[in-house]
C-alpha cells in the first residue's frame, strides 16, 4: 500500500507519537517510509545532525549521507527526500556546481522532496550571484539582505554575511514565535516556536504557498540589531514555504524546524515530508557492496575501539570548552562547543549498537571509521596543546572539522544500516 | 547493579595485559555494601597474586554531603596488613564517574605502564618516558598527552619507582592519605600512574526522594557544628593545635574542598606569590595544597617556619614520598635543617609509626575520639564514600539515614545488620 492524502496522516501521526520514547514506530504492512538523504558535504555545518536526531526518533533509518560528489553521480536517485541543513551557502552551491544543479532539478521535477533549513533554504531562492544562480528554483526574496548594514549590538562575528555586493544581515537568535497558516500540512499547531540561526525571513512570490510566516519573538530571542528593525525585517515575513516545481516540491524553512529540542516543529517537519512524499516509489537499486554482518566477540570489538577513540576525543572536547578560542571557517564561525556538536550524537548512539550486539557495515567501512576517530582525536589533542602553547590552531581546526564530519557521516552510515536491518522498513 | 554504579568492575593483569570486565552484581552489594565492603572482598579472592583493588564507595560522587571518597585496599608493605587508604580531591567521585566501580590491578608489567581509565575504558599503555619523571611531572605529562586538566592521577614518584616502603600514590600533584606505602606497590608492579577521567552518570532509583533526603542532610549541616569550619588549621584545632593558625595564615591562599564536602579540608599556601593575590598567577610553581595536618604538625614541633614546613611537604610530594613518615624520621633522627630534610628522602627507610596500627589509614584524625569510635566511623565513610574527614565531624551522617538513603539510591533493602556485618568483616 502506498502513502496516499488519506493516509498520510496516520504514518505522520504514527512518527510523531513515538518521538518521545525513542522506540521506532512499527512497521505495518506496506508501509511506505521514506529513503532520505541528508547533505552533509562542503559548506554544511552540524546542523545536519539534528536532522539524523529527528528523523531517528521517528524511526526512519533508511538514511544516506551525501557529500556534494554523491549528488553530482547517482547519489539522489534513490532518495524520496533530501534534507539541505545549515552552514554556508555560497560553499554549498559552489560544491555542488551545474552538475549538482541539474541533478537536484531533476530530483525534484521527477518527484523528490527538497526540505532546506536554513542555508539549505537559501539554496534555491533566486539570486543573481555566481554558483547560486544555478539553483533559481523558489521565486522568494530574502527580506534580510540590504547593501547598506545597521550597526550590529552584539555578536558581531555572526551578525552578518557578505552577498555579492550586498550584505545578508540576522536582525535575531535563537528562539522566534512562529504562525501557520491552520491549512495541511500545517493545520495542528497555530503557533509555535522554533530556533533561527541566521535563516531567511522570505517574501514568497505568487506560486510559493507559505505554510509560516514569523510573527513573534520570545524571551529567547536575542537581538542583534535594534528591536523595531528587527521587527521590520523579520515579523510578518515567510518563515516556511512550500513550492511545486514539476512533480516534485521543496520545503523552505528559515528557522531550524529540525532542531532537536523544538518537538512541535519537529511534528510539523515530519507532517509535511510525508504529506508530499512522492507517491511511487523509486526503483533504483542500491549499487553499493554488499554490506557484512558482524556480531558477537567481533561486534563488541569494534564497537569497544570505536568508543575507546571517540572517549578519547571527547574528553580533550570537553577540556577544550573552558578556553576562549573560536575559529573562521569560511563564512562560519565555530566555537570549541562545536566539536561535541559533532562528538556527542555519535556517543550515544554507541551504547544502542551495544545493546543490538549486531552491525551492518560496508567492507573496509570499520578501518576508515577508525582511522577518522584517531585521527580527529590527535587533531583534538594537538589543538588543545598549540592552544596551551600559543600557537595559531586554525589549520589544525580546519582539519578537525573535516575529520568529524568524515567520523560522524561513517558512524551514523552504519548506525541506520544496522537500525534498517533490525526494524526492516517495507519499500513496495 | 542498576542504580548508583556503572555495573562494572576490570580485573586488570599488568603482566599478561589482559583486562577482563564483570559485572558489579546485585547479591554483592546486598552482602557487602560497597566501598571497602567489596574491595576487601576482591582483595580476598585476588590474594594470591598480590592485587591493588580501587574501589567507590556506594554513595561517592552523589548528591550526599561530604560523598567525595573512594578507595585503595592492599597489603601495606609497612605495616603488613592488609589496609585502605583513601583518595579525596576529586579523585574519588573521577573514579565513580569513569565507568568501573572497582578495579583489581594484579600482576606486575614487565616495562613500565600506566593506566588510562575513561568512559567504561581501561587501557594499559607504555610509559617508558613518565618513569623517572617526579609526580608534578608526570602529572602534567599524562595531562598534556591526552589533552584534559581534569583528569585525575594516582601516580608516583622516584620514592615509589625506587620501592621505597615510604613511598605514597599522589593525587595529581599532592600527599592523599597514602600512609601505608601503597606508592611502593605501584613501583613493584611498573605501574607509574593511573589517569582517570569521568564523564559518565549515574542512575538513581528514586530520585526525588533521594534529593530530597540530601537536601535535608546538607540543611542539618549548615546549622550543625562543622558549619563555618574551614582549611586544615581548623583540623589541627579539632586536635588541640589551635595556635597552628597564626603560623600558617601569612602564607594561607585559600581553603579548598574536596567534591561535594561541606567543610574545606585543604589549605593552598603560596609559597613563591603573594597570598593575597586574588588574579590568576604567572608563576608556574606559586604554592603547594596542605592535604595533610599530621606532617605540618610534627615539623612544626621541630621548630620549622611555616614556609620551610611547606618545602619540604611540597619536595616530599614531587617525590612521592609520605610527608608524616618524613616528618616523623626527621623527628626522630633530630632533622632540623629543611635542607637536610629534602636531600635526605632518597635515604629514608622506616619503620615509621605514622602508618598506625588499623586495618584504615590514620590519616583521618580529628579530635580525639576512642579507637572504637573513630574505626567504626572510618569504616563508615569507606564503605559509603563519605569524606573520612568529614565524617569523623558531621555526626548528622548517621548510619540509619545513610542505609536509608543507600535504599532510596538503589532499590536494594540495605541492613544494619548487614552493615555491622561487613564492618565487623573489615575490621576484625
Amino acid at each position: 500500500m502506498l502513502i496516499s492524502p488519506g493516509n498520510r496522516g496516520v504514518l505522520a501521526s504514527c512518527a510523531v507519537s513515538v518521538m518521545n520514547n525513542n522506540e521506532p514506530c512499527k512497521v505495518r504492512e506496506g508501509r511506505r517510509y521514506p529513503r532520505i538523504g541528508i547533505y552533509t558535504g562542503q559548506g554544511a555545518s552540524h546542523s545536519w545532525l539534528w536532522f539524523v536526531e529527528v528523523f531517528d526518533r521517528i524511526g526512519f533509518f533508511d538514511i544516506a549521507f551525501l557529500t556534494e560528489t554523491h549528488i553530482r553521480g547517482q547519489g539522489l536517485d534513490r532518495c524520496d527526500v533530501l534534507a539541505m541543513s545549515g552552514g554556508d551557502t555560497f560553499a554549498i552551491a559552489k560544491a555542488l556546481g551545474p552538475e549538482g544543479a541539474d541533478s537536484l532539478t531533476r530530483f525534484i521535477t521527477h518527484g523528490g522532496l527538497y526540505i532546506g533549513s536554513c542555508a539549505g533554504a537559501y539554496l534555491p531562492l533566486h539570486s543573481s550571484k555566481e554558483h547560486l544562480n544555478l539553483f533559481n528554483f523558489v521565486p522568494a526574496k530574502i527580506a534580510n539582505l540590504t547593501r547598506t548594514l545597521p550597526e550590529p549590538q552584539r555578536l558581531r562575528e555572526k551578525f552578518c554575511t557578505a552577498y555579492g555586493c550586498s550584505f545578508i544581515f540576522h536582525p535575531v537568535r535563537e528562539a522566534v514565535r512562529v504562525g501557520t497558516n491552520g491549512f495541511p500540512p500545517f493545520k495542528q499547531a497555530p503557533s509555535l516556536n522554533a530556533p533561527l540561526y541566521g535563516g531567511p525571513p522570505m517574501i514568497a512570490g505568487d506560486s510559493a504557498q507559505v505554510l509560516a510566516v514569523y510573527s513573534g519573538f520570545t524571551e529567547k530571542t536575542v537581538f542583534l540589531v535594534d528591536e523595531q528593525l528587527a521587527a521590520d525585517t523579520v515579523l510578518g515575513k515567510a518563515a516556511v514555504i512550500r513550492q511545486k516545481m514539476g512533480r516534485g516540491h521543496l520545503h523552505l524553512y528559515g528557522p531550524h524546524f529540525e532542531h532537536p529540542r523544538f518537538t512541535m516543529a519537529n511534528q510539523l517537519l515530519a507532517d509535511a515530508m510525508l504529506w508530499d512524499l512522492r507517491r511511487d516509489p523509486v526503483q533504483v537499486g542500491d549499487n553499493t557492496s554488499d554490506p557484512v554482518l558482524l556480531s558477537g566477540e567481533d561486534c563488541r570489538n569494534l564497537l569497544r575501539d570505536i568508543k575507546r577513540e571517540m572517549s578519547n576525543s571527547r574528553v580533550v572536547a570537553v577540556g577544550l570548552e573552558t578556553l576562549p578560542v573560536q575559529w573562521k571557517i569560511g563564512n562560519k564561525v565555530y566555537e570549541t562547543a562545536k566539536i561535541r556538536e559533532f562528538i556527542e550524537p555519535v556517543w550515544q548512539r554507541i551504547r544502542r549498537l551495544e545493546k543490538l550486539n549486531q552491525l551492518i557495515l560496508l567492507p573496509g567501512q570499520a578501518s576508515r571509521l577508525l582511522q577518522a576517530a584517531s585521527k580527529t582525536t590527535r587533531l583534538l589533542r594537538k589543538i588543545k596543546g598549540d592552544t596551551n602553547r600559543g600557537v595559531d590552531t586554525l589549520p589544525a581546526a580546519r582539519n578537525t572539522f573535516e575529520a568529524l564530519n568524515l567520523l560522524s557521516t561513517l558512524f551514523l552510515d552504519i548506525y541506520f544500516r544496522t537500525r534498517l536491518n533490525s526494524f526492516p522498513q517495507t519499500h513496495p | 547493579m542498576e542504580y548508583l554504579a556503572s555495573n562494572k568492575i576490570a580485573i586488570i593483569d599488568l603482566a599478561t595485559r589482559d583486562i577482563i570486565e564483570e559485572e558489579l552484581e546485585d547479591d554483592l552489594v546486598l552482602e557487602k555494601i560497597g566501598g571497602v565492603g567489596i574491595t576487601k572482598s576482591l582483595y580476598d579472592r585476588f590474594a594470591d597474586e598480590n592485587p591493588i583493588v580501587l574501589g567507590t564507595g556506594l554513595l561517592t560522587g552523589s548528591l550526599v554531603p561530604g560523598s567525595a571518597l573512594s578507595v585503595i585496599t592492599a597489603k601495606s608493605p609497612s605495616t603488613g596488613r592488609v589496609s585502605h587508604v583513601p583518595l579525596t580531591l576529586d579523585a574519588g567521585m573521577e573514579l565513580k564517574y569513569s565507568g568501573f566501580d572497582y578495579m583489581v590491578i594484579k600482576g606486575a608489567a614487565d616495562k613500565p605502564v600506566y593506566l588510562w581509565v575513561h568512559d567504561g575504558i581501561a587501557d594499559l599503555n607504555d610509559a617508558e618516558d613518565l618513569w623517572g619523571k617526579d609526580v608534578w611531572a608526570a602529572t602534567d605529562r599524562i595531562r598534556d598527552l591526552m589533552g584534559d586538566d581534569l583528569i585525575q592521577v594516582l601516580g608516583i614518584g622516584e620514592a615509589g619507582e625506587k620501592g621505597s616502603d615510604l613511598a605514597q600514590i599522589s593525587i595529581n600533584y599532592w600527599q592523599s592519605g597514602d600512609r601505608m606505602g601503597f606508592g611502593s606497590l605501584f613501583g613493584k608492579k611498573r605501574l607509574k600512574l593511573i589517569a582517570i577521567r569521568g564523564m559518565g552518570l549515574l542512575e538513581i532509583a528514586e530520585p526525588e526522594e533521594f534529593v530530597e533526603h540530601c537536601a535535608g542532610l546538607l540543611s542539618a549541616l549548615k546549622s550543625g557544628k562543622t558549619s563555618g569550619m574551614k582549611g586544615i588549621a581548623t583540623m589541627a584545632a579539632a586536635m588541640g593545635e589551635a595556635d597552628i593558625e597564626g603560623w600558617l595564615k601569612p602564607l594561607t591562599h585559600k581553603h579548598m574542598a574536596c567534591f561535594n564536602t561541606p567543610v574545606p579540608t585543604n589549605t593552598f599556601v603560596f609559597l613563591d606569590e603573594d597570598p593575597a593575590l586574588l588574579k590568576e598567577t604567572s608563576v608556574a610553581e606559586p604554592g603547594f595544597l596542605l592535604t595533610d595536618i599530621s606532617p605540618l604538625l610534627t615539623l612544626k614541633r621541630l621548630g620549622l617556619t611555616a614556609a620551610d614546613t611547606c618545602r619540604i611537604l611540597k619536595a616530599c610530594a614531587k617525590y612521592g614520598m609520605d610527608g608524616a613518615a618524613v616528618a616523623e624520621l626527621s623527628e626522630k633522627t633530630g632533622l632540623k635543617d629543611p635542607e637536610a630534610i629534602k636531600g635526605s628522602l632518597p635515604n629514608l627507610k622506616g619503620p615509621v609509626s605514622s602508618s598506625g596500627n588499623a586495618v584504615f589509614s590514620p590519616w583521618a584524625a580529628v579530635g580525639n575520639q576512642e579507637p572504637k569510635t573513630w574505626m567504626r566511623r572510618e569504616a563508615v565513610a569507606y564503605i559509603f564514600g563519605l569524606h573520612p574527614i568529614f565524617a569523623l565531624m558531621a555526626p548528622e551522617l548517621t548510619e540509619e539515614k545513610l542505609l536509608e538513603i543507600s535504599s532510596l539510591g538503589t532499590e536494594l533493602e540495605l541492613t544494619s545488620e548487614t552493615l555491622d556485618e561487613v564492618i565487623a568483616d573489615i575490621t576484625g
